[in-house]
């Protein structure tokens, strides 16, 4: 997206946010001197956030970048149909109401750090819980990448190109990897809080400026009345199959996502994390909601863009509203800096569960059990910045082959979730069953995925998780589960 | 005496609530393509969408505060 206003106002607004960033990771850092020494410490924050910094970094978890740039353009193209993106964040937190209070309560009593950690715990096997750290990894990896990527674009669309891709890339992996490794947890919280404030700030003069300069939805109702009734018009029966696939998808998905699940094992206490639930329940209002609305208004202002134009749409409001006047000049430039802040807030979630299912779940629990907690942090973040390294050498020459392999993250995480959830009620769950149909799961994801092969419009992620469940379900019930195994499970989750 | 831990998916009425508020979030109860009346420029289903998934959170509200109590806090001598 190119600002025609971006250069130096641009540049000095990234600026000032990354050395802003550093700042928060450095104070944090010379305030909580143990925060090295713990893995509970670096990667829970000391299981200790309060409501606020809960709160907002579930927040700027869960809202992208995307959310701003991405959702209005296909608003715009679809009209009211793509209403759906408000409910589907609700639908996120009503998901954690069937799963995160049972998880919460386990994660203090067995000081859980991962999701890994939990399947560890409940299955006790090798085979399942590496193959599902491998599976996170994967598609956090991927997630990543996605996330640099679009760092790249924002940094160079916002200073109209004065920044190059690669510069802006390089530049805010250096900030986020920084602070994240002068705080852990506790340092990306708190960024999390500013970056979700920034975010919000410019959603809020985004829809204003739109709203004054552009007219109300009422004026877009009017030119959707005469060229394209379909986009005000409820679904045809297609449209709600599709409206209801997004929901289950995303409300199951909600559960897998590992930076999300390892944030409830951060709370300080279930009275701070029922807050914060309650909190981001109203959230899609104010965020998918009103940029919702951004996408609406555009097709009053900005009518018969191509599908590739209206790509731009927030790029073309936002280079409308900035000339209008200085108030708006500097609200959009803050507007393209919380876009960037909510890339980098996604990213740096990302990363540091990444470090840590590599520290705790992979090399402090197979590879060297005896390190101290200091060393296994010290792992994680090294083998965490190769993964950076490797990431940035992709988003420098983003392949124009096999580029499937880099889009494939929620159909394979999603296959953990029988594990992750499943394993939180049911100790008749077998665990070579498990295992089979989360390996069956996620080939058959990935295969549907290569093959661009979508039955029935729904995604390959959920036939696999299909094929998952009848495995691991029917397998656990026709072999049943041996007793050792059986008992333990009851001792592990039967007591609530 | 100690409270009774409360768990909302063990809770019958959470679900049932859950299954009709996600009934309500769906759009297969209007008419294809219909959008009149508009109120202030918006189609009369995206409002009942909008009231229904409003009614979504309040029920996330609802069972964060009614149905939900493992006593963790309480274990923990904890709480804020």
């Amino acid at each position: 997206m190119e600002l025609a206003f971006g250069g130096a106002a641009g540049i000095i607004v990234l600026v000032a946010y990354g050395v802003l960033m550093l700042a928060v990771g450095l104070i944090t850092y010379l305030r909580n001197r143990n925060i090295l020494e713990s893995l509970d410490e670096y990667y829970l924050g000391g299981r200790g956030l309060g409501v606020m910094v809960l709160f907002f970094t579930f927040f700027a978890t869960q809202y992208s970048g995307n959310t701003v740039v991405g959702y209005p353009p296909t608003a715009y193209r679809i009209g009211y149909q793509y209403l759906v993106s408000v409910p589907f964040f609700i639908c996120i937190i009503a998901a954690y109401l069937f799963f995160a209070p049972r998880l919460y309560a386990l994660g203090r009593r067995f000081s859980l750090l991962t999701p890994v950690d939990w399947i560890d715990i409940r299955f006790k096997s090798k085979a399942v819980t590496i193959l599902a750290a491998t599976l996170m990894l994967y598609a956090l990896g991927n997630y990543l990448l996605e996330q640099f990527v679009a760092i790249g674009q924002g940094v160079s669309g916002l200073t109209g190109g004065t920044i190059p891709y690669q510069v802006g890339v390089v530049f805010f992996i250096v900030i986020m990897v920084a602070y994240s490794w002068l705080g852990g947890m506790r340092s990306v919280a708190y960024t999390d809080t500013i970056q979700g404030i920034a975010l919000l700030f410019g959603v809020f003069m985004l829809l204003i400026g739109s709203l004054i300069y552009f007219g109300g939805p009422a004026a877009s109702a009017e030119v959707m009345r005469v060229q394209t009734p379909e986009k005000l018009g409820a679904p045809d029966a297609a449209g709600v199959a599709h409206w209801f696939s997004l929901l289950l998808l995303v409300g199951i998905g909600a559960a897998v996502y590992p930076h999300a699940v390892q944030r409830i094992f951060s709370a300080r206490s279930e009275a701070t994390l029922k807050r914060s639930f309650i909190r981001m329940a109203y959230m899609p209002f104010i965020t998918a909601g009103v940029v919702f609305f951004v996408g609406i208004i555009g097709i009053a202002a900005f009518p018969d863009l191509t599908t590739a134009e209206s790509e731009q749409l927030v790029g073309r409001i936002a280079n409308a509203l900035a000339s209008r006047s200085l108030v708006f000049y500097w609200a959009m430039v803050l507007l393209f800096g919380g876009v960037i802040a909510a890339i980098v807030s996604t990213a740096d979630s990302v990363l540091l569960t990444f470090s840590s299912i590599v520290s705790n779940d992979l090399y402090g629990r197979y590879i060297h059990p005896e390190a101290s907690e200091q060393r296994k942090i010290l792992v994680g973040k090294l083998i965490g910045l190769v993964a950076v390294v490797v990431l940035v050498i992709i988003a420098w020459y983003p392949p124009s082959t096999l580029y499937q392999i880099f889009v494939l993250k929620f159909e394979l995480l999603i296959q953990a979730a029988p594990a992750l959830i499943l394993g939180l009620y049911w100790s008749r769950l077998n665990s070579r069953a498990l295992f089979a149909g989360m390996l069956a799961g996620a080939v058959l994801a990935a295969a549907m995925t290569f093959a661009g092969w979508r039955p029935l419009g729904v995604f390959s992620g959920l036939w696999g998780l299909l094929l998952n469940l009848v495995i691991c379900i029917g397998a656990s019930l026709v072999m049943g589960v041996d007793r050792e195994e059986h008992e333990r499970a009851v001792e592990v989750i039967g007591t609530y | 005496m100690a409270r009774q831990s409360k768990e909302p998916i063990k809770r019958p009425i959470v679900w049932i609530v859950f299954i009709a508020v996600f009934a309500l979030i769906n759009p297969w109860y209007f008419t294809d393509g219909a959008y009149t009346p508009l109120i202030w420029g918006v189609p009369y289903w995206a409002w009942i969408i909008l009231a229904a998934s409003l009614a979504l959170s309040v029920f996330v509200t609802w069972v964060v505060c009614c149905h939900w109590d493992m006593q963790t806090d309480e274990q923990d001598g904890g709480g804020d």
